[in-house]
C-alpha cells in the first residue's frame, strides 16, 4: 500500500480538462448548428455539455471518484452523440437520452458497489442473479429476430435491448464473487453457460469477450499459470474447431485475409471502411464533411473509421490513448482495492472495455478478423452505451470505496495531527 | 492479495501493449496503403468530388500535355490516336478501365483532395468551379510512341502481344512504358471489349510472367556469392541433363560441350544455370531472389505493381533446376525484370521506380517533387561488376548481339520462357539490358508473348531493345 501513496499525490488534470471538454462540445455542436440551423443542434450544444458537467463535477463531488476517468468516459459519449448528430440525427437523439440514462446507472452502479461492502445478505442474491441472467441472455433465443446473422436482440414493443450486455455486467459480479471466495465451480458453470447460449446466437464477439475477461480474472485471483494456459489452449481450440465448422466463421477469416477479392458482398463493408480511413488522412476531412455514411453499419461497428474520416488519424491515435488512459486508471484503481472481490471487480470492467475496444477497432483496421461487437461509449446503441457507463460505474465505486478505506487509514494514524488542522477531513 | 495486485499490473501491461500494437498497426497500415485505397475506383468520395472539381492536367517529361480538362469539364487526351495509344496504360483512361493508371491512383492530386484550406477559401470566394492540381510525369511519351511502332516494324513482332520499360537506373524515373494490345481511350467500342487480348490489362505493371533465361542473371548473382571458384570452373553440356525422372534441354536442343560460367551465361546453356541451382540449393536462390524484391509486397509510392513469385519451399529437385533458369512457377513483371538490370548498370543498388515529377497546385505553386529513392540493394557492387561484364558480352558476342547499336555500350540477357497460357503452349521472348553510358543511364525491358517456335527474345525482344537504346541516343533530353 506505501507504493501506492506517491502515485495518489500524482496531480491529475481536473476539472480544467472537463471544462475544456465541454467547450469543445459546445463549439462542434454550434459548428454543426450553422450548418442547417436546426433548433436541435442548439439544445444539444447546451445539453451536452450539460450532461458532461454532471457526469464529472455533480458525480465527483458526491461520491469521490477518480476525475480523470469520468472526464475521459463523458469525453468519449459526447464524442458518439456528436458525430452521430452529423451522420444520422435520429440516432444522435436516441443516444443522447441513453447517455443522460447511463449517468444515472453509473450512479447506481457506484452505490451498488459500495452497498455490497456494507451488506452481507447480498451474497445470497447470488444464485437467483445468475439464473436470472441465462434466463436473459436465452431469450432472443426464443423471442428473438435475426439481424446481421446473429440473433441477440430482443424486442419490446419500438425499444430493442441486447441482453448480453446487461448480462456483462452480472457476469462480472458473480464472477468476482465467487472467485475472490475461491469457488471455482459456480463460476465456471455460469461462464460456460453463457458462452454456450452465445454460440447458438453466433454472436462471437460477445462470446470473444466473456470468455477472454473471465479467463484473465481468473489468472489474476489464481495465478494459476497451468490452469490458464490449459484455458486459453481451449479457447484456440474451439476457435480453430469453430473455424473448421462453420461456415460464416471461416468466410469472416476470408473477408479479413483479402476484403478487395469480394468487393461488391462480403468485402464491401471492410472496404469502405478502410477507404473512410485512408480519406481522413492525417487530419481529417473535417467535422461534418466527407461521407462516412457510406461504410455500412457505421453507427456502431464502423464509427471508429468515422471519426478517423472527419478528424484524421492523429486524432484516432488520440482517442486509443484515452482507452488507454482508461485502462490506466482502471487497473490503478484496481490495485489499490482492499478486498480480492472489489480489485477484481474494477479490472474486470477495466478488462471489459479494454478488450472490446481493441476488438473492435483491430477489426476496423483490419489487424483482426471483424467480430460484431461495438466500440464502448462511442457507438450508438442504449444497451451499449448504458453498459459501458455501468461498468464504469463499477471501477468508480470501488474508487470511493479506496478513498474511505484511505480516509479511515488517516484518520487511524494521524489523528493526533490531522485533529483540526490539515485538509486531510474528506467528507 | 499482493499477488492479485501484481496480475492486475501484469493484465494492464498486457493491454497497454496491445494497443500499441493497434496504433502502430493503424498508423502504419494508412501511411503505406492510404493511397491505393483512396484511389480506388470504387471509393464513393472520388465519384462525388469528380462532379464539383475539374481534373487538373497531366503532362509528359517534356511538357507535352497527356490529359486536360477544357472549361466545359470536358476531359481531353492527346489528338493525335498513335499517342494516346501509346500513353494509355500510364495514363489510365477517363472511364476508370485501365486499373491504377495515372487518372485513378493520382485522384488524390487530380481532384483537388490535397488542396489546403486557404486554397479552398480563395477558390470559394472567386467563385469559379474549383481545380484540381497538375501532374508532370517522368514518362517521354514520344518515346513510348517509338516504342510502340517498334513492335511493328520488326516482321516477327509484328500484331504481337507484349510490354516494355524504360527507366533511369541512376534515379529510377520511368521514361517509357508500354503495353500491347493497347486501346484509343476516345474510342472504347464494343470492339475493345471483346478483345480476347485483353487491351486494358498493363501488361508491364500487372502481369507477371515466368523470365526465363534473363532469370539467369540472379542465379548467377547467387552462383558468384555461394560457390567462390565458379570463374574458373569448366562445366560441361550434354545436350540433356538427366534431374529426378526427366531431362533439361537446352533452347533449340543445342549442345554446348565444355564451358566457363560465363561463357553459359553468354550462350545462356540451361544446364550450367540447373546445375549451379541444385549445388546451391533452393534456399540460396530464393535468398538471392528475394534480395532481389521476389516475393516482396511491391508498395511503390507511384505505381501498383504485382509482385513478383519465387515459389515456396519443399520443391522436387526438377522444380529447383528449371528455377535456375527462371521456370518452374519463377514470374516477375516486365518491369521487375527492368530494375533487375537497372540494379547490375547502377552498382547493385536497385532504385524505387518513380512516376511523378512533379505536381503544382492552380496557382502554380510546388505540391509534391520527386525524391529518388533507393528501393534495395539487389546485389553487392563487386556481383554487379562481374554481372556487368558478363551481360555486355551477351551483346557483344552471345545470344544478344541483335541488341547492339553503333556507338553505344550495349549489356543484356536475353531469355525465352516456355508456359501454358489457357491450356495451350506458349512461349515469350525477353530482353532486359541497359547501356553503359555515363550520360544515357538506361534500363530496358522488352517482353513478346507467344512468340513463334523457333524463335526467342534474341531473336524478337533485342531488336526492339535496339530501336529504344537507339532513339534514347538520338533524342536524349529532347
Amino acid at each position: 500500500m506505501a507504493k501506492d501513496k506517491p502515485e495518489k499525490r500524482l496531480r491529475l488534470p481536473g476539472s480544467g480538462l472537463a471544462a475544456t471538454v465541454m467547450l469543445f462540445f459546445m463549439t462542434a455542436f454550434l459548428l454543426l448548428f450553422l450548418r442547417d440551423f436546426a433548433w436541435q443542434g442548439l439544445a444539444l450544444a447546451a445539453a451536452v455539455p450539460l450532461g458532461i458537467w454532471i457526469g464529472t463535477h455533480v458525480i465527483c463531488r458526491s461520491f469521490h471518484v477518480d476525475m480523470l476517468l469520468l472526464t475521459l468516459t463523458n469525453f468519449l459519449c459526447a464524442l458518439g452523440i456528436l458525430v452521430l448528430y452529423d451522420t444520422n440525427k435520429a440516432l444522435a437523439y436516441h443516444q443522447a437520452m441513453y447517455y443522460g440514462i447511463g449517468l444515472a446507472a453509473m450512479i447506481a452502479c457506484i452505490y451498488l458497489v459500495r452497498w455490497t461492502k456494507s451488506v452481507k445478505v447480498w451474497r445470497y442474491l447470488t444464485w437467483p442473479m445468475g439464473l436470472v441472467s441465462l434466463i436473459l441472455l436465452s431469450l432472443p433465443l426464443l423471442i428473438g429476430r435475426e439481424t446481421n446473422g446473429a440473433k441477440n436482440w430482443i424486442y419490446l414493443g419500438s425499444v430493442s435491448v441486447q441482453p448480453s450486455e446487461i448480462v456483462k455486467i452480472s457476469l462480472l459480479i458473480l464472477v468476482c464473487h465467487f472467485m475472490s471466495r475461491r469457488q471455482m465451480l459456480p463460476w465456471l458453470v455460469f461462464s460456460v453457460g453463457c458462452l454456450g447460449i452465445l454460440m447458438l446466437q453466433k454472436d462471437l464477439g460477445t462470446a470473444l469477450l466473456y470468455y477472454g475477461v473471465t479467463l484473465m480474472l481468473y489468472f489474476a485471483s489464481s495465478s494459476n499459470v497451468l490452469l490458464t494456459a490449459l484455458g486459453l489452449g481451449g479457447g484456440v481450440g474451439a476457435a480453430v474447431m469453430g473455424y473448421r465448422m462453420f461456415a460464416h466463421v471461416k468466410k469472416r477469416v476470408a473477408i479479413w485475409k483479402n476484403p478487395f477479392a469480394d468487393y461488391d458482398h462480403a468485402g464491401y463493408q471492410i472496404v469502405q471502411g478502410l477507404m473512410a480511413l485512408a480519406s481522413g488522412g492525417l487530419v481529417g476531412v473535417g467535422l461534418g464533411l466527407g461521407s462516412p455514411t457510406t461504410i455500412p453499419v457505421y453507427q456502431t461497428d464502423f464509427i471508429f473509421a468515422v471519426i478517423c474520416e472527419q478528424f484524421g488519424l492523429v486524432f484516432g491515435l488520440f482517442v486509443l490513448a484515452m482507452y488507454v488512459a482508461i485502462i490506466w486508471r482502471g487497473a490503478v484503481i484496481a490495485r489499490g482495492a482492499r478486498r480480492s472481490f472489489h480489485g477484481l471487480l474494477a479490472m474486470g470492467a477495466t478488462l471489459m472495455i479494454a478488450l472490446q475496444t481493441f476488438v473492435i477497432i483491430g477489426g476496423v483496421i483490419k489487424m483482426i478478423p471483424l467480430t460484431g461487437v461495438t466500440m464502448p461509449f462511442v457507438s450508438s446503441g442504449g444497451s451499449s452505451l448504458v453498459s459501458s457507463m455501468c461498468l464504469i460505474g463499477l471501477v468508480q465505486g470501488v474508487e470511493s470505496l479506496n478513498r474511505d478505506d484511505l480516509t479511515e487509514d488517516e484518520r487511524m494514524t494521524e489523528m493526533p495531527q490531522t485533529f483540526g488542522g490539515k485538509r486531510g477531513g474528506r467528507r | 492479495m499482493k499477488q492479485q495486485r501484481r496480475q492486475f499490473k501484469f493484465l494492464a501491461v498486457l493491454m497497454f501493449s496491445l494497443f500499441l500494437v493497434l496504433a502502430f498497426y493503424g498508423g502504419y497500415s494508412v501511411i503505406q496503403y492510404g493511397n491505393r485505397w483512396f484511389s480506388s475506383s470504387r471509393n464513393p468520395r472520388v465519384r462525388s468530388q469528380k462532379e464539383n472539381v475539374m481534373a487538373g492536367d497531366i503532362l509528359d517529361r517534356n511538357g507535352i500535355i497527356l490529359a486536360y480538362t477544357d472549361t466545359e469539364g470536358e476531359r481531353h487526351y492527346q489528338a493525335e490516336e498513335a499517342s494516346r495509344r501509346a500513353v494509355v496504360h500510364v495514363l489510365g483512361d477517363r472511364q476508370g478501365q485501365v486499373a491504377n493508371g495515372v487518372e485513378s491512383f493520382q485522384t488524390a492530386y487530380l481532384y483537388g483532395f490535397q488542396s489546403t484550406f486557404p486554397e479552398l477559401v480563395r477558390s470559394f470566394l472567386s467563385g469559379e468551379s474549383r481545380r484540381g492540381d497538375d501532374i508532370t510525369l517522368t514518362l517521354d511519351s514520344r518515346l513510348c510512341t517509338q516504342m510502340m511502332l517498334s513492335f511493328d516494324a520488326h516482321e516477327k513482332t509484328r500484331g504481337l502481344r507484349g510490354a516494355a520499360v524504360v527507366m533511369n537506373y541512376r534515379t529510377g524515373e520511368l521514361l517509357g512504358e508500354i503495353s500491347l494490345p493497347n486501346f484509343d481511350p476516345d474510342r472504347i467500342d464494343e470492339a475493345v471489349y471483346q478483345n480476347p487480348g485483353q487491351p486494358f490489362w498493363n501488361r508491364a505493371t500487372q502481369s507477371i510472367y515466368p523470365p526465363g533465361s534473363t532469370f539467369k542473371t540472379i542465379t548467377a548473382a547467387a552462383a558468384l556469392m555461394n560457390l567462390p571458384d565458379i570463374e574458373n570452373e569448366q562445366f560441361t553440356c550434354t545436350g540433356e541433363l538427366p534431374v529426378d525422372n526427366g531431362f533439361i534441354h537446352d533452347f533449340g536442343n543445342a549442345r554446348h560441350g565444355k564451358l566457363s560460367f560465363q561463357n553459359a551465361y553468354r550462350v545462356s546453356c540451361n544446364q550450367v544455370f540447373a546445375q549451379v541451382a541444385l549445388r546451391m540449393g533452393d534456399q540460396e536462390l530464393k535468398k538471392a531472389a528475394e534480395k532481389a524484391g521476389f516475393n516482396d509486397n511491391f508498395l511503390f509510392r507511384d505505381l501498383v505493381v504485382e509482385n513478383s513469385t519465387y515459389p515456396a519451399d519443399n520443391r522436387t529437385e526438377a522444380e529447383v533446376a528449371a528455377s535456375g533458369f527462371g521456370q518452374s512457377a519463377v514470374a516477375a513483371t516486365p518491369l521487375h525484370m527492368c530494375m533487375v538490370a537497372a540494379s547490375v548498370a547502377n552498382g547493385g543498388v536497385m532504385m524505387e521506380p518513380i512516376l511523378l515529377r512533379e505536381v503544382r497546385s492552380t496557382l502554380g505553386d510546388l505540391r509534391y517533387e520527386a525524391k529518388t529513392r533507393v528501393y534495395t540493394q539487389a546485389m553487392e557492387a563487386w556481383q554487379a561488376e562481374i554481372l556487368d561484364g558478363y551481360m555486355r558480352d551477351v551483346v557483344v558476342n552471345g545470344t544478344g548481339s541483335r541488341a547492339s547499336v553503333s556507338g553505344l555500350t550495349v549489356c543484356g540477357k536475353t531469355g525465352t520462357a516456355d508456359s501454358t497460357q489457357n491450356g495451350e503452349p506458349i512461349s515469350y521472348g525477353w530482353f532486359i539490358g541497359y547501356l553503359r553510358e555515363e550520360s544515357l543511364p538506361y534500363a530496358v525491358c522488352v517482353l513478346v508473348e507467344d512468340v513463334a517456335s523457333g524463335d526467342g527474345g534474341g531473336s524478337t525482344a533485342a531488336p526492339i531493345a535496339a530501336d529504344i537504346f537507339a532513339y534514347l541516343r538520338d533524342h536524349d533530353g529532347k
